[in-house]
């Protein structure tokens, strides 16, 4: 007896001894499991947002009476596995994130965002009613035309003609992004825009909020019954010339479906015009609260994949820094204001590694870039949002549980942001570049299993691609199928109840170490170059990225990449490359109407905008804050003038070869 | 003419971000001995155009993959028509973007060859550049470009001041050797015109300091013309060139100012022997300042002082140790001496030694610091105040040793005042410090991890006790 006392007493000593070498903190998430278990094994979810208590429930019952939970939690009982797992897995909403960043997904909203842009703002208007229609939630995707993507209005000298409205929609005026969104209320939370658009997206940023404002005025002006005044206002500044009016020339029968007519009554004119200071100014400050969405504005990536970049880096740099202090200094807190993408990065040819390597580096090297302006971590760390491709290599299943779990860290340990900086959300596009020419009905396959594996790794937006992309300009039908694909599995798709599906693979634990080392390598890569400018002088991004497309070629062309109906799998007739019948382009009364309604804009506005623009270079001259300037400035000047303003102080893009 | 080499000019077209394919396709056409002036991506059609007729290039190659293309192409070959210029033949391609039906409308337009992606997959990329090398070489081809002066009438094209057709031809047939006695272009051969050289080791940043001084110069002389004469080398095995300094050069598409690239050829030097001829027909055309850029080759060479007024070395602080100096022969040469990316490690450092060894190299042991010509410049950033005192410098060197009478009180455009690094330097290694961060988490997750299962263990024995 006196032997088994003084080896428990051994045993105690030595626990003891253990103990003293443990972290308090991690004794607490040891101590404090059975009862995170607990909270799980319930029915309901309770949990806080903003002051008010929220449940919803934690399982859902198949058809076969089986309860399937939305999180499941590991079994393990070892401390060590279940310290492990809370510190580089945990629960969905906690540190570091790797399994998501939110507790529960939000209900009724599924995480589909549809890309659209085409011809003029009325006929993508329409196009967003269509794909929005049966969604609660109105999620708008904006792809802007090659004009307006480098900063240039519409015009008539030929190279320029043929590119308005194609592959995108053409926007040069406040009026044009007044236009586009119409109908939707941009300051209802169900309601988010996203942006495609980096060199002049300050400007674009500018037009959008300021359609946003002018709405609630009219809302205001309604409920007030000021549209007399209004009516009046209006007739004293389009004495001489037509208003801008809402006319597709493609469907001149009216709206479109959908359409209740919101931002459409103060076209050509600004609520500040005809209400008192205050007001507006009111309105304005609570519209700019509520606006939610994101601006792509990445102009890193631009630089190191998709060249529209327009300004010098530095200046371009300087503006997003000026958007930035504008959203705090205004509470602008539902939107994002950059969309630091790898997509573009993937599109050119990385791999997934180098994507998301890239990508990352040049978030932080935001970061960096914000701190040294003065800005607080957690002021800004919000408003950055992430965008990666999803191809089909197996690195792409935990693309968002690597990208989530590096950032958390590093905002907590070294920025010591607050969880809510911490929390990296991001939206996915499946691969543009994986769906192929030949035997074009596979792609939606293709789309289908990428967007299965961002829709198990929890991302917070979706893109899926329509099966015709690859040869031409998707269509209202292609585009239906491409929804279905996420409806399918949001809806139908058992597994999809299950929010942490993937969660607790050997395979899905072991690819995420993996990778995440493999970006801390690409990390110590580019800090030898001097960090991430540094890397770009040397074009060192570029050069990564030509080599990797150029050995996925090379896998593809020599068969040891198999693609389905490509390389392999061929048709009796070869498979051969299907050519579209018939590509949609934007006609020639919308690219009319385009520079026509552009013309009269800037005809009425010839003597502001002269005084706008110069005080615009003042500011920038005086090194104020461009953001505030431009806010202004997009009320009577048009894209191409400020961008031109703007390469007068600020500089053009140099390309490097 | 049959000798002639083959000059032609690439870019993607405009607003047209796409320049893989073009980089893949101008690659092999230089690897097939043709000289390539490379103008990268987004380019307007004024521009191309310009550019091809200064360069006196045989052909365009663009590719175009954002649409647009018929409006383009189209619009390409009118004002190459107008300009008396449909010699040069356009090249084209975009993937699947352009339908087989429109390739058929560019061809009857005169758009030489657009290339789709079944002419890829039937000659294979080699295989469709020896086809387009072929067009642009074949006797018809060359006929034309040979004939092409005979169409040169009236104004010049483009609105441009000089005739930079003629030039730019009279160059080619001096490059060529071909002493036919053809009329100068302008017949002010007289006329006393400042060159300025401007040279430097690769990657200096050359090129950008050229296109930051040119425009200073257009903006600072709203009267005055520039031409600007850039030299690279030829690679010795294939014969081909990568004329490159257009593609970091924004203000060049102007109507004052003209430039050249020119390739060392079959001369293994830094400068070709046609360069004197060049510059003379530039001289003869009475522009107002000509500056001739040239990679030069090692350390040791200044043969551009040869052949100009005043002669600028381009350097960077990465020279390595102070003893390099020693070596560098234009530092005995050069009136100005420019380190550029100024905003690099150790660059206050190095302006301290090249003025130390400029001083030795002058004898000018009394000299104050500030006023030897050495100027620590960022070119990459717009604006940049080395850049404006460079340009003074340069300016009061001309009026000095040529008596070129140029205003000497220009003004600079103010503009918005940059930060010269956008990551503050004791925050360099940001990308560093966070893999350690996470590493080290990594390792703590471990270490805790392995506490805990011990403890865990210990934990059950102690219970089994119980």
């Amino acid at each position: 007896m006196a032997q088994k006392l003084s080896v428990k007493e051994t045993l105690e000593a030595t626990y003891q001894l253990l103990q003293k070498q443990q972290d308090p903190r991690c004794r607490e998430l040891v101590d404090e499991w059975p009862e995170l278990k607990k909270k799980y094994e319930k029915d309901l979810f309770e949990f806080t947002v903003r002051d008010r208590t929220i449940r919803l429930p934690l399982t859902v019952t198949s058809l076969s009476g089986t309860g399937i939970r939305k999180i499941a939690l590991p079994q393990y009982k070892d401390w060590g596995d279940l310290l492990k797992w809370q510190l580089q897995e945990n629960v969905p909403g906690k540190f570091p994130f790797t399994a998501g960043v939110f507790d529960l997904k939000r209900e009724g909203e599924d995480p589909t965002r549809m890309f659209a842009g085409e011809g003029c703002p009325e006929r993508t208007n329409k196009r967003f009613h269509y794909v929005s229609a049966d969604a609660p939630a109105k999620r708008l995707s904006t792809a802007f035309d090659s004009v307006t993507l480098y900063g240039e209005d519409p015009g008539h000298r030929p190279d320029i003609y043929g590119k308005i409205g194609n592959s995108g929609v053409s926007i040069a005026t406040v009026d044009d992004a007044k236009k586009l969104y119409s109908g939707f209320d941009l300051c209802d939370p169900a309601t988010s825009v996203s942006m495609t658009i980096n060199g002049p997206a300050p400007v674009l940023l500018a037009f959008f909020l300021n359609a946003a404002i002018d709405q609630q005025c009219e809302k205001y002006i309604t409920a007030h019954q000021l549209w007399d005044k209004a009516d009046a206002v209006r007739r004293e500044k389009f004495e001489n010339g037509r208003p801008p009016q809402y006319r597709n020339p493609l469907a001149p029968q009216g709206l479109p479906e959908g359409h209740n007519g919101l931002g459409l009554r103060l076209l050509g004119l600004s609520g500040r015009k005809v209400l008192d200071t205050e007001v507006y100014t009111a309105i304005r400050a609570d519209a700019l609260m509520k606006v939610r969405g994101t601006v792509q504005a990445d102009i890193l990536k631009e630089d190191q994949a998709q060249n529209t970049c327009i300004f010098s880096t530095e200046f371009a740099l300087k503006l997003m820094g000026d958007v930035q202090e504008y959203f705090i200094q205004n509470k602008v807190r539902n939107f994002y204001s950059v969309s630091i993408s790898g997509y573009h990065i993937a599109e050119a040819g990385a791999n997934p590694v180098t994507q998301l390597a890239f990508t990352l580096a040049n978030g932080f090297t935001y970061v960096e870039y914000y701190l040294s302006r003065g800005m607080h971590i957690d002021d800004f760390a919000p408003s950055l949002s992430f965008f990666f491709s999803n191809g089909m290599d197996p690195e792409y299943s935990v693309i968002g549980r690597v990208a989530r779990r590096i950032w958390a860290k590093a905002i907590k340990n070294i920025y010591k942001g607050n969880e809510r900086s911490q929390k990296l959300k991001y939206h996915i596009q499946t691969s543009g570049r994986s769906l192929h020419a030949q035997e074009i009905d596979f792609n939606d396959i293709r789309t289908t299993l990428q967007a299965l594996y961002a829709i198990y790794d929890n991302c917070n937006s979706l893109h899926t691609n329509a099966y015709d992309e690859a040869i031409t300009t998707p269509t209202e039908e292609s585009v239906r199928r491409a929804m279905a694909i996420q409806l399918i599995i949001n809806r139908e798709l058992g597994t999809a109840r299950s929010e942490n599906f993937i969660q607790g693979s050997f395979v899905i634990e072991e690819l995420t170490d993996l990778v995440e080392e493999a970006v801390l390598a690409e990390f110590d890569r580019i800090n030898e170059r001097g960090g991430v400018l540094g890397a770009m002088e040397r074009m060192y991004q570029r050069n990564k990225i030509q080599e990797e497309s150029l050995y996925y070629e090379m896998k593809k062309n020599d068969g040891s990449l198999p693609l389905i109906g490509v390389n392999t799998f061929l048709n009796k007739q070869g498979s051969p490359t299907l050519l579209p019948g018939e590509v949609i382009r934007s006609t020639e009364p919308e690219k009319e109407q385009q520079i026509a309604n552009l013309n009269d804009f800037q005809k009425r506005n010839e003597a502001q905008s002269t005084r706008a623009l110069l005080k615009l270079k003042d500011a920038a001259v005086a090194g104020d804050n461009l953001f505030e300037v431009l806010m202004d400035c997009v009320e009577t000047c048009s894209l191409g003038q400020i961008t031109h303003a703007l390469y007068e102080v600020g500089g053009q893009y140099r390309r490097s070869m | 003419m049959e000798k002639n080499t083959l000059r032609m000019v690439t870019a993607a077209s405009l607003f047209d971000g796409h320049d893989a394919a073009i980089n893949i396709m101008r690659r092999i056409l230089q690897s097939k001995g043709v000289e390539i002036i490379h103008l990268g991506h987004n380019r307007g059609v004024q521009e191309i155009v310009e550019c091809a007729i200064e360069e006196d290039a045989h052909a365009i190659a663009i590719t175009s993959y954002q649409g647009g293309h018929m409006e383009f192409f189209r619009y390409m070959k009118d004002l190459l028509d107008e300009a008396g210029c449909g010699h040069i033949k356009i090249f084209g391609g975009g993937g699947g973007t352009i339908l087989p039906q429109e390739i058929e409308a560019l061809h009857a337009y005169g758009i030489a060859k657009i290339y789709s992606p079944d002419d890829g997959r039937k000659l294979g990329l080699e295989g469709m550049i020896e086809d387009l090398v072929r067009i642009a070489c074949s006797e018809v081809s060359v006929a034309a470009f040979n004939n092409a002066p005979e169409n040169w009438k009236g104004a010049p094209p483009l609105g441009e001041k000089k005739e930079i057709r003629s030039i730019a031809r009279t160059i080619t047939l001096a490059e060529a050797e071909i002493s036919e006695n053809r009329q100068a272009p302008v017949s002010h051969a007289d006329a006393k015109v400042p060159v300025v050289g401007i040279t430097g080791t690769g990657g200096a940043g050359k090129s950008s300091v050229t296109d930051e001084l040119v425009r200073r110069f257009l903006n600072g002389y709203p009267e005055k013309t520039i031409a600007v004469i850039s030299v690279d080398p030829s690679r010795k095995k294939t014969g081909g060139a990568l004329l490159g300094d257009r593609i970091r050069m924004n203000a060049i598409a102007h109507p004052r100012a003209y430039m050249r690239s020119m390739a060392t050829r079959d001369d293994h030097v830094a400068l070709s022997r046609s360069i004197q001829k060049a510059l003379d027909v530039c001289k003869a055309a009475a522009f107002d300042l000509i500056i001739l850029e040239s990679a030069g080759v090692g350390q040791s060479d200044a043969s551009i002082v040869d052949y100009v007024d005043v002669s600028m070395y381009v350097m960077t602080p990465e020279y390595g140790a102070a003893s390099q100096l020693e070596k560098i022969n234009m530092l005995d040469y050069a009136d100005l001496v420019c380190i550029n990316k100024f905003d690099k490690a150790g660059a206050a450092d190095a302006l301290m030694e090249v003025r130390k060894q400029y001083k030795r190299n002058h004898q000018l042991w009394t000299a104050n610091d500030e006023d030897l010509p050495v100027t620590g410049t960022i070119a990459a950033k717009f604006n940049d105040p080395g850049v404006n005192t460079l340009f003074l410098q340069m300016i009061r060197m001309l009026n000095k040793k040529c008596k070129a009478a140029f205003d000497e009180t220009v003004s600079f455009r103010d503009t918005a005042p940059m930060e010269r690094s956008i990551i503050p330097g004791k925050r360099i290694r940001y990308l560093s410090d966070i893999s350690e961060s996470v590493r080290n988490y990594n390792r703590y997750v471990k270490e805790q991890a392995d506490i805990a299962t011990k403890l865990y263990q210990l934990n059950g024995v102690i219970k089994m006790y119980e």
